[in-house]
């Protein structure tokens, strides 16, 4: 029989047992959806970090008040730990002294102090809570790894400017907010002069600026201090040069250490490493229903041989070959694989889509604005392991059918 | 008639054919040593007790089953030492199975079982579209086309059945109790069409029957005892025959 004919009849056989079919396909689905959405939330967490955290940024150190600690996960959680800790610890700050410090060594290139807190900001009426950063703005625009997409980085001579963040300037208010518009700012009036090229709500004002506009704050200290140094090749022994300096001038030991140097490097590996960690132990739990879903197929396809060995051995009778009623089951299997896997990839889209605002709440290195997408890669992935499981799982009952005898199989009723 | 008087080719032969099955410890022989030669053009009835063999033996002729021992030619082809892809290669084309339960696959309509063994033979598609219509019409269900079996009465789907045997237009057509289902009238069109197809287009026949006014349709009688062939007759002339049918 021709490829199309045995494909057809296939076809044939999945619409005539509809529910069976479905029930199956339904395992795939879930089995698909669940590896897709995994992958896809694993995918933009893992692109959302190192973009944040950009390929760039190999010579930034940044120096935070509070000991360090293994398994940061992103901004959010190092504002939170470092609120905390001043709230709970006698005064943990980093102030002018450690910026002289830190100025002193002749391995930094450049230092960048900055306050970072939360803000009530309003445009043209609409008004919302974003995260404002104070930076040093002689120095920002050499120490970040942040691009502009319009307007220019902060000024020496800037006093009421801010630079905002992409997704604050198109998306956030009612209009799209464009350079040298004003915003509001905890009561006051700020003219955007930059809006970078990235996904954020943020914004950046020069730091005296700053010290007035965040609540809470005690002019020249610091919550961080960003570091450039002169030569990355040297990083270890420059943080290790860093570490000792403020060691001493702090006047702490390796034991009652109350700051932490880290690299953007090192946080950036942190993170992924233990998001992938995470991300393949999800994989490996949805695969784990994909299987079941295969099980599902192998336990469909073993029924429907036994319920058709009647008719098998009819197409036996006139003149089918063993490989044609191979083909048939491989084709129906095949078949409830492909079709779970396409409806798998849809929900699964869906699913990744939702995902991550229905996550960011728990999970705190996932912010409002991550955006996920499906790659075209693990859908034509899915769609072939799908297929591919299909064909497996159908393969020992097929081949138990195409082995039947004709008269046995005629008789069997 | 005349065909069969001038063809004399032998297109099945049984040569001590032997079928034992297998019953866990016991030896079930269901034939014991058949010989028989069936020509080309010949309408043969097959008939003996329950039990006694025929279907064994018909299916053996229709390489649905391999004999234990002894040799078997299908078309002066040993089938006995053939492998399975071969066998229904040679089914297909050369054998057409018209069964007592109809055995139409009934997820399809009377159209497509008809096409299925065109399909397996792989015909062009215009073709089989062509030779599945005519078939229908030829079995007068014309009408019936859409008809899934269990939207047929038995009579219809035993045609539809016999349609589906004429398919690949094969030389042989062989009928285990094909009115076996069906009451007397129904059951006597069927063999009149079996009968016309013998006729008209020079098919062998084959056919089991229990019936012997049916089997008086056959041109040669064979007589099934406990695994062996009794007797081989030929029936009744044709002349007589009608006689015969008037006197029903
Ligand atoms: N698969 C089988 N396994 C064991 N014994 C079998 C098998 N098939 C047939 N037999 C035996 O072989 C013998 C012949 O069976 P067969 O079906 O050929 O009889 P039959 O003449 O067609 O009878 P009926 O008129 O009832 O259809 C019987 O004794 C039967 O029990
Ligand atoms: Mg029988």
């Amino acid at each position: 029989m021709k490829l199309g004919k045995t494909f057809k009849h296939a076809l044939n056989m999945v619409l005539h047992s509809r529910l069976r079919s479905w029930l199956t396909i339904l395992g795939i689905v879930i089995g698909v959806a669940s590896v897709i959405a995994i992958v896809s939330l694993g995918q933009s967490l893992q692109s959302s970090i190192t973009s944040s955290l950009s390929g760039l940024g190999g010579d930034i150190v940044t120096v935070s008040p509070g000991a360090a600690r293994g398994g940061d996960f992103g901004p959010g959680r190092v504002d939170r730990e470092i609120s905390t800790t001043k709230a709970t610890s006698k005064a943990v700050i980093l102030d002018t002294t450690d910026y002289q410090v830190l100025k002193g060594i002749p391995e930094i290139l450049y230092v960048q102090p900055q306050i970072r807190g939360n803000v009530n900001v309003s445009y043209l009426g609409k008004a919302g809570s974003v995260s404002v950063t104070g930076v040093d703005q002689k120095v920002w625009a050499l120490v970040t790894t942040s691009t502009m997409a319009q307007g220019r980085f902060l000024d020496s001579a800037d006093q009421n400017v801010v630079v905002i963040g992409g997704r604050l300037a198109s998306s956030y208010f009612s209009q799209p907010v464009g350079i040298n518009k004003m915003l509001t700012v905890e009561g006051g009036a700020f003219r955007v002069v930059g809006i970078l090229n990235d996904q954020s709500t943020s914004i950046y004002m020069p730091i005296q600026m700053a010290f007035t506009v965040i609540p809470n704050k005690v002019n020249n200290q610091y919550d961080s201090i960003v570091l450039k140094i002169k030569d990355q090749d040297f990083l270890d022994d420059d943080l290790a040069i860093i570490t000792q300096k403020l060691t001493v001038s702090r006047h702490v030991t390796n034991r009652t250490m109350d700051f932490s140097v880290t690299s953007q490097k090192e946080q950036q590996a942190t993170r992924a490493a233990a998001l992938s960690t995470m991300t393949t132990f999800l994989v490996a739990i949805a695969a784990v229903s994909l299987l079941v879903g295969a099980v599902g197929i192998a336990n469909t396809m073993f029924t429907s041989v036994l319920e058709k060995t009647k008719e098998i051995g009819i197409m036996k009778a006139i003149g089918a070959r063993n490989q044609d009623i191979l083909l048939i089951f491989i084709f129906n299997s095949a078949i409830i694989g492909l079709i779970g896997g396409l409806i798998g990839v849809i929900l699964g889209g869906i699913m990744s889509y939702f995902l991550p605002s229905l996550l960011s709440s728990g999970i705190p290195f996932v912010r409002g604005n991550l955006l996920t997408v499906v790659s075209l890669n693990s859908v034509f992935m899915a769609l072939g392991v799908s297929v591919g499981v299909g064909i497996i799982a159908g393969i020992v009952p097929a081949y138990q059918a195409s082995k039947l005898k004709p008269v046995d199989a005629l008789r069997f009723e | 008639m005349a065909s069969t008087t001038k063809e004399e080719e032998v297109l099945i032969e049984l040569q001590d054919v032997w079928k034992i099955y297998q019953l866990g410890e016991v030896e079930v022989p269901a034939l014991r040593g058949v010989s028989l030669q069936i020509k080309k053009g010949e309408f043969l009835a097959v008939v003996g007790a329950s039990g006694s063999g025929k279907s064994t033996m018909v299916n053996l002729i229709g390489c649905l089953d391999t004999p234990t021992k002894g040799t078997l030619y299908l078309k002066s082809q040993d089938v006995t030492h053939m492998s399975e892809s071969d066998l229904s290669s040679l089914r297909g084309k050369t054998v057409g199975f018209v069964f007592q339960q109809y055995n139409l696959i009934p997820t399809l309509t009377a159209y497509q079982n008809i096409l299925l063994p065109l399909e397996l033979q792989e015909f062009d598609d215009e073709e089989a579209h062509k030779r599945a219509e005519e078939l229908l019409k030829l079995v007068g269900l014309g009408d019936k086309m859409g008809n899934l079996p269990t939207q047929l009465s038995g009579g219809q789907q035993q045609r539809v059945s016999i349609a589906r045997a004429l398919a690949a237009n094969p030389e042989i057509i062989l009928a285990d109790e094909p009115t076996g289902a069906l009451d007397s009238v129904t059951g006597k069109e069927v063999i009149d069409m079996l009968h016309r197809l013998w006729k008209n287009e020079g098919k062998t026949i084959i056919m089991i029957t229990h019936d012997h006014h049916l089997a008086q349709y056959a041109h040669t009688r064979v007589e099934l005892k406990d695994g062996q062939i009794m007797t081989v007759q030929k029936t009744v002339h044709e002349k007589e025959m009608k006689l015969y049918h008037r006197g029903d």
